[in-house]
Formats: structure tokens, C-alpha cells, sequence
């Protein structure tokens, strides 16, 4: 995104100068939140492979990953812990595809405002 | 420099003069006011900005590092808060854990965690301590909690920075303008002149 405002008519007020800043700082976090979906997606595709697995199995105890060391738990444990984990991420994930919603309405609002007043002397798009 | 310093403080309520130690961008009203009152010509002025840019660009590497080493080390101290937890859940039944250990890439070894109720935490700097499971588990949470709060904090002066990084692209945008544009103007009048003449 590059700023390249104010030819030689229009001048660049401090309100602008505020909706420039802050159409950056949306940008920014647009970007961080689709990095931070796409994890919440994997870890969430991860869960479902593991309770696959687990129903696949015929063992009785399964070796659970907890921090660093994995521990011998029973099956219908790891099942839990494995449903409770997957509610978490998709609580997780359903709160941030509502910030990036919440986001790409404010960033559409400022782009009607920014390009109203400078026209062809800003741009707001994706480089 | 000095000058510029000084014609911030006249416009300062459009400015946070500074934030943990960087600077703040000064907003420039009109270029033409700006430029006389720093007693600057445009080539120095626009020097000076893009120095003030690239010395922003050099903290935010700084702080984005500092982000990305936070940022790994609150899920490790969540996880060292889960393996704790297990430790209580198993104290209930009475029966002991049984845990895979990776001794080295590839090779695991089998422990038995017996009933016991202290921890050992790993402090850094080739230091563990024993605690009891409940200092545990505040220890852990009190550094999650200021982890986490070192975090936000960080994140604000990212923000704050990257502010500051856009007034300062936008103002070297504009002084450059204005000059193409004085150019223009007194090309105009040189080459009118010449006509008339």
C-alpha cells in the first residue's frame, strides 16, 4: 500500500492523516489474522486425523502428547481431551473469522473515504 | 535537526512527542509553512525524513523480534501449566504415570512418574528448582500473565511506530509534491516571461 496523496490541489489534513494511519493498522492486522487462521485451521484438520485414528485403533492405552513427554492415557480419556480440544480451536477460529470480517468492513469504509478525497493520488490496493 | 524540534513543540497537539523512546512523526499542516519554519530547502528536508524513516524501520525490526521470541514463549510456558495440571489430575486416583520420554532424536524411553507432590522447574540459565505443585502452578501462571502483558504492550508501540512510519512516507510524499508542483510554477512563469520578452 503506498500513500502518494495530496498532488498539487488537495491537501492533506490531520483527519486524514488519522484514516491513512488507521487503514494501515487494519491492513496490518488483516494480514496477521489470515496467518493466525490459516494455524487455527491446521491444528483444527490435526484434531480431527487424531480422534480418526483413535476410533481406528484397538489399543487400550494411548500415548497422549502433554507439553514435551507423552503420557499413557486410556482411550476414552484422549477421546475427551480430544473433543475438548476441538470445541477450543473452533470457538478460536470462529472469533477471528469475525474479527477479519469486522476488519474488511471498516478497511472497505475508510477506502470509500480516502479514495473520495484524493481520487488517483493514493492507493490502497494489495502491492 | 534543532530546528525541527523546535516547530514540533508549536504543533505538538497534532503529535505524541515521543513513545519509549521513539520519536514522534511531526504532522505537517502545509508544506510551504513547514519547510520556512524549519529553515530547511527541500532536498534537506526531504534527507532528513528519509533518515527518520529508516531509523523507524531499524526499531521496528528490533521490536518484531522482540514479538516473535514472546510470542514462542507463551505456548511453551502453557504447556508446562498442562503437564502440572496432569500431575494434580493424577494425584487424585493414586496411580502412577506412565510417560514416553524423548531421550534423543528418535529414541524414546518409558518413565514411571510416581505419586509425588513437588515439581521441578526449569528457571533458565542452568537453574532448576524444586517447587511444590501449587508455587508451580503460580510461578507458571505469573509468568504467562506477565508474558502476555509484555506482549500487548509491545504490540501498542508496533502500532504507535507504524503510525509514525506512514505520517513520515505521507510528509516525504508531500514535500516532494509541493516542489514538482513549485517547479512547474516557475517554469511557467520563467517560459512566460521569456514569451513576453
Amino acid at each position: 500500500m503506498q500513500q502518494g496523496p495530496g498532488g498539487s490541489e488537495t491537501e492533506v489534513t490531520w483527519e486524514d492523516q488519522q484514516n491513512i494511519n488507521k487503514f494501515g493498522r487494519l491492513n496490518n492486522r488483516f494480514h496477521e489474522l489470515e496467518d493466525e487462521i490459516k494455524v487455527a485451521k491446521e491444528a483444527i484438520d490435526n484434531l480431527e486425523d487424531a480422534s480418526n485414528e483413535l476410533i481406528l485403533t484397538d489399543e487400550e492405552v494411548v500415548r497422549f502428547q502433554i507439553g514435551e513427554v507423552f503420557a499413557h492415557v486410556p482411550k476414552e480419556e484422549v477421546e475427551t481431551r480430544i473433543e475438548e480440544m476441538k470445541e477450543v480451536s473452533s470457538k478460536n477460529l470462529e472469533k477471528l473469522e469475525e474479527e477479519k470480517e469486522s476488519l474488511v468492513a471498516q478497511m472497505a469504509e475508510l477506502k470509500k473515504v480516502l479514495y473520495g478525497k484524493f481520487k488517483d493520488s493514493i492507493n490502497l490496493e494489495e502491492d | 535537526m534543532a530546528a525541527a524540534a523546535s516547530s514540533s513543540s508549536t504543533e505538538s497537539p497534532k503529535t505524541t512527542t515521543e513513545r519509549r523512546g521513539i520519536p514522534g512523526a511531526q504532522f505537517v499542516e502545509d508544506v510551504e509553512t513547514y519547510l520556512s519554519q524549519a529553515g530547511l530547502d527541500v532536498n534537506s528536508a526531504l534527507g532528513f525524513l528519509q533518515e527518520r524513516l529508516q531509523q523507524y524501520k531499524l526499531v521496528e525490526m528490533k521490536l518484531l523480534a522482540q514479538q516473535r521470541d514472546l510470542q514462542a514463549k507463551i505456548p511453551d510456558i502453557e504447556k508446562c501449566l498442562d503437564v502440572v495440571a496432569t500431575l494434580q489430575a493424577k494425584k487424585g486416583t493414586g496411580e502412577a504415570l506412565i510417560a514416553d520420554f524423548e531421550v534423543s532424536e528418535g529414541i524414546y524411553s518409558r518413565a514411571r512418574i510416581e505419586d509425588n507432590d513437588s515439581v521441578c522447574l526449569w528457571l533458565g540459565a542452568n537453574v532448576m528448582l524444586e517447587y511444590s505443585r501449587e508455587e508451580a502452578t503460580s510461578l507458571l501462571q505469573k509468568n504467562l500473565e506477565n508474558a502476555k502483558a509484555s506482549l500487548e504492550v509491545l504490540i501498542a508501540d508496533l502500532q504507535f511506530l507504524r503510525d509514525q512510519v506512514t505520517i513520515t512516507q505521507v510528509t516525504i510524499a508531500r514535500v516532494y509534491n509541493w516542489d514538482v508542483h513549485q517547479r512547474r510554477i516557475r517554469q511557467t512563469a520563467t517560459s512566460s516571461t521569456a514569451k513576453d520578452s
